[in-house]
């Protein structure tokens, strides 16, 4: 793991294909790379097989340009229609058994701390609302009881979208899906508070249609799940085929979703507050100075 | 056929907003050239669509008219496409994170 891995051996240049070239030459390996830079350099997901539309692809690929290190990086996921572009990427990907992504990470994320030591290599789980709140919950919630140092992030669509609707743990009361045609009778599972009470460091709820808040919530969830502890970030992505939503409407209905049920929360522990400021130079939680003391009238 | 998104580059280049290329969901397909529209003298560049990467879902239609309010990208039938850019035409600069040069748009 290094920038080693995605330069050409000696005499296979021109063999390669077009957008490995670019990649190599123009991607964003060992550069700093922003959201606004979008459209201006190689990217390191490439085209993949997921519907046309998906907000699930676009949160994605901005998790992608957002990365610190992406040359530092494996992304780990599980069944599921997010694993269809994560592993279109230039980034290591492991695929786990349904639900063990977490599992998986956990070993991962030690393995390559006893290997590489004190250099930063990020794992970043990436896997749907089935994988991490229903099938994969176990493991999720003892990798953070354990303060596990990788990223979880839940590719929330409310439903299992891959195998034709069924409702998930994730999935809103009362919604009716092809596989749930009486509406769900369950409440949504309130994963937040329990990343909380499990001793998550970060926790925040994200939504594709702010690209520039999804880029800043992902570098501060990876930087802290550094050294810190356990990060989740849970990111509504809706299913536009399931919830029949127009293509050309997802992004208005991301942004309704915002409204409604998904604002954007964001929780830090004091220690990981100080470990941004002090390590990352992150302004955002400092003190703010205190305002004058207001001068009592009648004394010197 | 099908639709793809096509981005007036008259309008794009008096504004230059780039939201498009945020909001996209398919990675290197709206792209932004610095010449596109410097060249037609315009002050800034314009964002153009790879078209073989376009899947028509129309995302940019909607950031474009309702989020930035520009109404630059239409989607046409590709192949009543004036003038079309391919992921093999386009070229990335010398400064990749800075621009990327314009030769994509072919006739």
């Amino acid at each position: 793991m290094s920038l080693d891995y995605v330069k050409f051996s000696n005499g296979f240049e021109k063999f390669m294909p077009k957008e490995y070239r670019d990649m190599v030459e123009h991607g964003p390996f060992g550069k700093k790379v922003t959201v606004s830079q979008m459209g201006n350099f190689k990217e390191v997901l490439e085209e993949h097989p997921m519907c046309a539309g998906c907000a699930m692809t676009l949160f994605i690929r901005l998790a992608m340009i957002a990365f610190p290190n992406p040359e530092d990086t494996i992304t780990v996921g599980t069944a599921g229609c997010g694993r269809l572009a994560i592993s279109q990427a230039a980034i290591p990907f492991v695929y786990g058994n349904y639900g063990d992504q977490n599992g998986v990470a956990s070993g991962l994320s030690r393995g390559l701390r006893l290997r590489f030591g004190d250099k930063p290599k990020d794992v970043v789980v990436m896997a749907g609302d089935g994988g991490t709140a229903d099938i994969g919950f176990q493991q999720v919630l003892h990798s953070w009881f354990r303060k596990e140092r990788f990223t979880t992030i839940m590719l929330d669509n409310e439903v299992y979208g891959n195998t034709g609707g069924q409702e998930s743990g994730m999935t809103n009361r009362g919604a009716v899906l092809k596989m749930a045609p009486l509406g769900k009778k369950f409440e949504k599972m309130d994963m937040l508070q329990m990343a909380k009470v499990a001793g998550c460091a970060y926790v925040a709820t994200v939504v594709p249609n702010n690209p520039r808040r999804v880029e800043s919530v992902i570098k501060k969830a990876v930087l802290i799940a550094r050294e810190v502890g356990s990060t989740y970030i849970q990111a509504y992505t809706s299913c536009n085929i399931e919830y029949a939503i127009p293509t050309d409407k997802v992004m208005e209905d991301a942004k309704a979703v915002e409204n409604d049920r998904y604002q954007f929360t964001e929780y830090v522990s004091e220690e990981a507050k100080q470990y941004l400021t002090e390590r990352y130079g992150y302004k955002e939680f400092l003190a703010k100075p205190a305002a004058p003391a207001a001068a009592i009238p009648g004394k010197a | 056929m099908y639709l793809v998104a096509d981005i007036n580059v008259e309008i794009c280049a008096a504004k230059s907003c780039k939201l498009c290329t945020q909001y996209c969901p398919e990675a290197n397909t709206i792209q932004y050239s610095e010449e596109l529209g410097k060249d037609k003298g315009f002050k800034y560049g314009s964002a153009y669509v790879a078209v073989d990467r376009c899947k028509g879902c129309a995302q940019c239609v909607w950031v474009c008219d309702n989020m930035a309010k520009n109404y630059a990208i239409k989607m046409i039938m590709i192949d009543q496409l004036p003038k079309a850019a391919l992921t093999e035409n386009i070229t990335y600069g010398e400064k990749s994170t800075t621009a990327v040069l314009a030769s994509p748009v072919v006739g």
